[in-house]
């Protein structure tokens, strides 16, 4: 569990440093994401050393946004608002997203 | 008082009870509705109303939960590699369809919020709304939207993708498993992949690939398609 932990954050912390030090326009957890993706496809780290706490952090992954989700409480004024177009948009793009991507799937996958 | 609020440890624990609270209760009142993560935020933001307690001091505990966000982050590219093994033959048509499906998404939210003219801190704190929550809150740190925002409507899409996405996809045609699935992960996320792993689990592992590919897509092009619109 600690070797997987600590490549975990090794990763992090190579993604937030590039991040840091280049200026990029994509945040460093992401850059992280990548780049564990690729160490593992070309087999320069295993599955199996990384695994434990991957899982562990993926079940929970929904409890460490919750501080975020009250936070909602603070800005509840711009949201009523903003409640209509905000309602608008987010209920026309989602269908028009769904609808998208499965009938391209569909359409390519024969 | 109000100081014994601001340790760590009361923004922590309450945290952790709310969720623990809402795994009781949603074995009690099932529905497709019920999600978790909205009834621990209530329940927080109830504690903290009635106690009367500022957000900031709640958070001064809440940010030690939200740390683990980053490397969560980078565990989903874990998930991707161990799970990108059963694509396959499909690796084509997923692609083609999760980035330009992923695009429109960003896209008509920008377009309808441009037609209110709704000011542009909406736009950029809505363009990753249909990303996985860890990654749509580092998105909208980089196009300085507010992530509060960013957090709460996510879960709404996710919400929504889960209550009516898969009738709405069948009532249009859509009948594959591995489309729903796919559609689901693109613009509903990881709520909406609860879903699509009731109707499969290949539908599930497909919707799952979807949002951790979508979210690489949509952190890779918001930032330059905010710049491109906004200026």
């Amino acid at each position: 569990m600690i070797k997987s932990l600590l490549l975990i954050f090794l990763f992090l912390l190579i993604g937030e440093s590039l991040q840091y030090f280049f200026q990029l326009p994509i945040a460093g957890n992401i850059i992280g994401m990548g780049l564990i993706f690729l160490a593992l496809y070309l087999k320069i780290i295993q599955l199996k050393d990384v695994k434990p706490a991957s899982d562990f952090l993926i079940k929970y992954l929904v409890v460490f946004f919750i501080p975020y989700g009250v936070g909602l409480m603070v800005y509840a004024d711009v949201l009523s608002q903003h409640w209509i177009p905000i309602s608008v948009a987010v209920i026309f793009s989602t269908l028009l997203c769904l609808y998208l991507t499965g009938l391209l799937f569909q359409t390519f996958h024969k | 008082m109000e100081v014994f609020f601001e340790q760590p440890i009361f923004g922590v624990t309450l945290t952790i009870l709310a969720y623990y609270l809402s795994g009781l209760l949603k074995r009690r009142f099932d529905y497709i509705l019920f999600n978790r993560i909205l009834v621990s935020v209530v329940i927080i933001i109830i504690v903290l109303l009635v106690l009367n307690i500022d957000f900031k001091q709640y958070n001064i505990g809440g940010k030690y939960i939200s740390f683990f966000l980053g490397p969560s982050v980078v565990a989903l590219g874990v998930f991707l590699y161990e799970k990108l093994q059963e694509l396959k033959q499909d690796l084509k048509p997923f692609i083609i369809s999760v980035i330009l499906g992923g695009l429109t998404g960003m896209l008509s939210v920008l377009g309808i919020l441009y037609l209110w003219n709704s000011p542009e801190i909406l736009a950029k704190s809505l363009i990753a709304k249909s990303v996985t929550t860890p990654i749509a809150i580092e998105i909208t740190k980089i196009t300085e939207g507010l992530p509060e925002i960013t957090a709460g409507i996510v879960i709404i899409t996710g919400i929504l993708g889960n209550a009516i996405g898969a009738p709405f996809l069948r009532k249009l045609g859509i009948t594959s498993p591995l489309a729903i699935g796919t559609a689901l992960g693109t613009s509903a996320h990881g709520i909406g992949t609860a879903r699509a792993f009731e109707i499969s689990t290949s539908s599930g592992v497909y919707s799952g690939l979807a949002m951790c590919f979508n979210g690489l897509v949509t952190a890779l092009l918001a930032p330059y398609i905010l710049q491109w619109l906004l200026t």
